[in-house]
């Protein structure tokens, strides 16, 4: 009969209790494997291009400078979450965060620069980077109060953007 | 009856015309076939045969043999065989007679490669645009190899609307869309309405269509794609991703490991489980039942989080990689999945019995959007829709896929066709998909779960792959390529097919059956609008004229200035 | 009744069905909400809801706009004109001035206002949504009236303090016409009311909200706060036709216990209309032409002395 099949509808929903979840005057915890924002490690990464090669969305630039630093540029505006840098980086300097709390209408929150110091090979002459922090301490330019040292490094003056690849977004208000 | 009987039945009726035949395997065949005996093939398969019908497509192989490609995809369902029967065609002249009068449901399929490819459909009975707009100019094909993805045609006339047909007389037209409170994506339902009742429809859509297949020819590569597969619709995710792997799997010959198959078919089958029961909520919400659609997702809503757990995302799970998947089942993931599949059958266990004796909810379901079996055989319509009208298909039994061949499942069949028979069916399979899912998360072996694939992947292979999707079955084919990417790759969604059936299930029914009618085949119009479109029209009589009903926008508009 | 007290009262009617009527339409979406397994809105959301539509710019979208504002103001005067006829707990303020005719009258010109609505918006589904209400009011109104009638061939008067105080019982006997009366038009009260199940002329799904499709701001803040007003006063119509019993208690209580009544009706017209699909026009015109004829058999049992 009808009305006993809605009765026990509404029963069925009574018992359920209430599901709404306080969420966003609560936090809401996400699992472990939740693939939120990647983050890029700059001590870690040696500027191999993996993740650039990789990403799908094709979001992840490298450029290289000079000789002695390469530029990986994550620049976040078509990026799926989808982990694949994460995964394929050989140094385990990429990892997906819980942060999906995203939204900005400033493109530089999310972007995220490395400036990779690499030194030279001595057979072949091509960068690579010193495997450890101490290794990394020795070269030349790394050190930001060494301004005497800071005059032997080449900056290209492509670096110097005067306007930004990727301009913030601008939301009109009425 | 495997694939070399059916080729030697071919062979016995078309002889000479055959050119070549691959068989990968005992389940593949790929007939290659003079063009001119492309058609009386096909309507021997058709009809003859009993084959149902999958897609047709079209390609650009001028780079590599100097020709275009046309190929009919074909199934055949009790065999257990997947057919394509492909005609090279020559580049100065792409012509192929038309299917479409022997096999009705190929009637989009070939207006997208006419659109798309610019292969002229000789005899069509409906050559109109499907998938690009109106004010495209003539003469740019885009999956041609020679137009760029990114390329905007000089001429191009953004601002051109569409040309629709006249409605036929006495008839008022009702615009359904593309904005509409029912659906989530925009489509155009131009309905011709009699006081309360369909007298018919013409469907113009298409207009979210991302250009995905051209991208994955020019630009992504074969690891790229699963990831740009699954975003092609937003619920049935996974099923794309693992057809195109699979699709790929096969005419590369890679077999992933075990482990692989079985993650692959409980991830798939969480994705059933997640869409049928938004399904029930939907159609409950169509109907004014919104206490349903709440109930429905608040069931749902733990897969969504077991889901989360194991892939990292609620519905976005990125599983699949070329040989094998990238997320693996821990054994807590697996206590948990059991706890949910516990909790939701027992919940749907009382909400399908309380449900399924509503009278109310049948009222507005019984004897609403019926589909024939004629018209299921020759709309080739899929998966649900068709279960319902009582044939009894389904991808999963009939050309068997991940590790579906080692669980025991039944499959659900109805015998009305119309909206309560679908509803009957997907809350059925619900109970199917949790019987499957136990199964593999007993029987899953340890091991690896992602092949380590050393060699690039051969070029020149082609692979066709079925998916039991959701909404019915979901079709890739892939020809590999050079660059590590693939040369041509068509996605066929079930809903490509399905909505071809809508406007003979709508026609002659009041005008607020018809969005249950829509709703009832689970459209899903993302998947949908990767291709072209195609409209369907009926004969109504017109009491405002198409001038003048843009002439009403077009004031309103003005006034709202 | 002087005029100072039936200004009074009337206003006392009015000031509480409009301030009533929010609240109603709070605990209506509270308990829906419940239902749904969720925490649903605040009680008070409506009111909030109808002053930002009032704070919101005037738009003209619609064929005829000055029709529009005249269509809102008009819905929103004749439920409350409506107030000022019904005993609300205390007796009628127009008694002495109008009968049960201009009732009937007034509760149709709150559908007419509906009807107005659509025609000036102009859009399909206005028009489409119009139609469905037209074809509802033609089974609907008639129900009403002829209750209202049955209560008048007892009482054999059209007054309003006779026919608004349970007269449909007044049978000698046993009140069959009274019971009969009171189950049509009990099964009928969704469509009165214009809930699910019997919500068909403001689809959403179907029809875009139908009539009210060209309407924002103000002039939807009217329409919204008539049609909570009208669910207020239909039950307050109901309890006054079916239920009047606790009027002699005397006040303040007769009118506490009147609201009571109301309030759970209210609840009742929740209840169901949580728990229901919407039906097609066609099949509630089929329900409500079989309710109509079990209330004309109530009126021949009336006229006949049952």
């Amino acid at each position: 009969m009808t009305l006993m099949s809605k009765l026990r509808e509404a029963l069925l929903g009574l018992r359920a209790g209430r599901v709404t979840l306080p969420y966003p005057l609560a936090a809401r915890p996400v699992p472990a494997r939740f693939r939120g924002r990647p983050i890029f490690d700059p001590v870690k990464c040696t500027g191999c291009g993996g993740c650039a090669n990789n990403c799908p969305a094709r979001e992840i630039l490298l450029f290289d400078l000079c000789q002695e630093i390469r530029i990986l540029h994550y620049l976040g505006r078509r990026c799926t979450y989808c982990g694949r840098c994460a995964d394929v980086c050989p140094e385990k300097a990429i990892t997906m965060s819980h942060e999906f709390e995203n939204a900005t209408n400033s493109i530089g929150d999310i972007q995220q620069r490395l400036e990779l110091f690499m030194s030279t090979c001595q057979r072949c002459g091509r960068c690579f980077k010193e495997p450890t922090p101490l290794e990394q301490l020795k070269l030349k330019g790394y050190r930001d109060d060494d301004l005497q040292n800071e005059l032997w490094v080449f900056r290209s003056q492509a670096y110097r953007e005067k306007e930004p690849a990727v301009r913030d977004v601008e939301i009109e208000l009425d | 009856m495997a694939a070399p009987d059916i080729l030697k039945r071919l062979k016995d009726k078309a002889g000479p015309a055959i050119q070549r035949a691959d068989l990968p395997d005992e389940r593949r065949l790929f007939v290659f076939v003079e063009p001119s005996a492309l058609k009386g093939l096909c309507q021997f398969i058709f009809r003859d045969l009993d084959a149902r019908y999958i897609i047709s497509i079209g390609a650009d192989d001028r780079p590599h043999s100097g020709r275009f490609l046309v190929a009919h995809n074909f199934a055949f369902d009790k065999e257990h065989v997947l057919c394509s029967l492909l005609a090279r065609l020559p580049a100065d002249q792409p012509r192929v007679e038309s299917i479409s009068d022997v096999v009705p449901a190929a009637n989009w399929a070939e207006r997208e490669f006419r659109d798309l490819v610019g292969i002229e459909p000789v005899g069509h009975p409906y050559p109109k645009r499907l998938v690009l707009p109106d004010g495209w100019p003539e003469g740019v094909h885009p999956l041609r190899k020679d137009v760029r993805w990114d390329c905007v045609p000089p001429g191009y006339d953004e601002h051109r609307e569409f040309t629709f047909d006249e409605p036929p007389p006495g008839c008022v037209v009702v615009p359904f869309g593309p904005f509409h409170p029912t659906l989530d994506e925009p489509e155009h339902f131009r309905l011709y309405v009699e006081g309360e009742v369909v007298r018919g429809c013409e469907y113009r859509g298409f207009m979210v269509h991302r250009g995905i297949e051209k991208l994955a020819e020019s630009v992504l590569t074969y690891n790229d794609i699963p990831m740009a597969a699954e975003r092609i619709c937003g619920i049935c995710g996974c099923v794309h991703n693992v057809t195109y792997a699979q699709a790929v799997e096969q005419a590369a010959a890679i077999r992933p490991p075990e482990r692989a198959e079985y993650i692959r078919t409980i991830m798939l089958e969480l994705e059933r489980l997640h869409s049928h029961l938004l399904w029930v909520g939907l159609a409950g919400h169509i109907v004014g039942f919104d206490t349903l659609f709440m109930q429905a997702f608040r069931i749902r809503e733990p897969i969504m989080w077991a889901a989360e757990k194991i892939s990292g995302n609620r519905k976005t799970y990125s599983l699949c990689l070329i040989g094998g998947v990238r997320w693996d089942l821990t054994d807590e993931l697996k206590a948990e999945l059991h706890a949910v599949l516990d909790r939701l059958e027992t919940e749907w266990r009382a909400v399908a019995a309380v449900v399924s004796r509503d009278r109310n909810v049948q009222k507005r379901t019984r004897g609403v959007g019926v589909a024939s079996r004629e018209l299921v055989k020759n709309a080739a319509l899929i998966g649900p829709v068709a279960r319902a009208s009582g044939c009894d298909i389904d991808c999963r039994r009939d050309h068997p896929y991940a590790a579906y061949d080692r669980v025991d499942f039944n499959v659900v069949v109805e015998q009305d066709g119309d909206v309560w028979a679908r509803l009957l069916v997907r809350v059925q399979e619900v109970f199917e998909s949790i019987k499957i899912i136990r199964q593999c998360l007993q029987q899953m072996p340890d091991g690896p779960i992602q092949l380590a694939l050393a060699d690039e992947l051969p070029a020149d292979r082609l692979g066709l792959s079925s998916v039991e999707a959701p909404r019915g079955e979901c079709h890739h084919f892939v020809l590999t390529g050079e660059q590590n990417r693939p040369r041509r790759w068509r996605v066929r969604a079930p809903t490509y097919q399905n909505l071809q059936g809508v406007p003979a299930m709508i026609k002659d029914q009041q005008l607020a059956d018809m969005t249950i009618s829509l709703g009832s085949i689970d459209p899903c119009f993302s998947c949908t609008d990767r291709l072209e479109t195609i409209d369907l029209r009926s004969g109504v009589t017109r009491v405002y004229s198409q001038a003048e009903l843009l002439k009403l926008v077009r004031t309103r508009q003005a006034n709202q200035r | 009744m002087n005029l100072l007290a039936t200004i009074a009262l009337g206003l006392l009617n009015a000031a509480t069905v409009l301030l009533a009527a929010p609240l109603g339409e709070g605990l209506l979406r509270k308990l829906t909400a419940r239902i749904q397994s969720r925490q649903g809105p605040p009680l008070l959301q409506p009111y909030y809801d109808l002053l930002k539509l009032l704070c919101k710019e005037d738009l003209e979208a619609g064929q005829v706009p000055s029709m529009q504002r005249f269509a809102a103001c008009l819905a929103f005067a004749a439920v409350v004109a409506v107030a000022w006829l019904v005993p609300m707990g205390a007796p009628a303020p127009l008694n002495a001035h109008a009968d049960v005719v201009l009732l009937i009258y007034l509760l149709s010109l709150c559908s007419i206002s509906t009807l107005l609505a659509g025609l000036a918006a102009g859009s399909t589904f206005s028009l489409l949504g119009i139609s469905r209400e037209m074809m509802a009011m033609v089974a609907l109104e008639p129900l009403l009236a002829v209750a209202l009638v049955v209560g008048a061939v007892h009482e054999k008067s059209l007054r309003l303090e006779a026919v608004l105080s349970g007269s449909v019982y007044g049978a000698a006997g046993f009140p069959w016409s009274g019971l009969l009366t009171l189950l049509a038009v009990l099964l009928a009260f969704q469509a009165f009311v214009q809930r699910a199940p019997f919500d068909m002329a403001e689809a959403e799904t179907e029809l875009m909200e139908g009539p009210l499709l060209e309407y924002s701001g103000p002039k939807l803040a009217l329409f919204k706060y008539a049609r909570q007003a009208k669910l207020m006063v239909y039950c307050a119509l109901f309890v006054a036709l079916f239920a009047p019993w606790g009027l002699g208690l005397g006040q303040p209580l007769a009118w506490l216990w009147f609201w009571a009544k109301v309030g759970v009706l209210v609840l009742l017209v929740t209840a169901i209309a949580a728990t229901h699909a919407r039906y097609r026009i066609d099949q509630a015109l089929r329900y409500l032409g079989g309710l109509l004829g079990v209330a004309l058999a109530a009126l021949v049992l009336a006229t006949f002395g049952y």
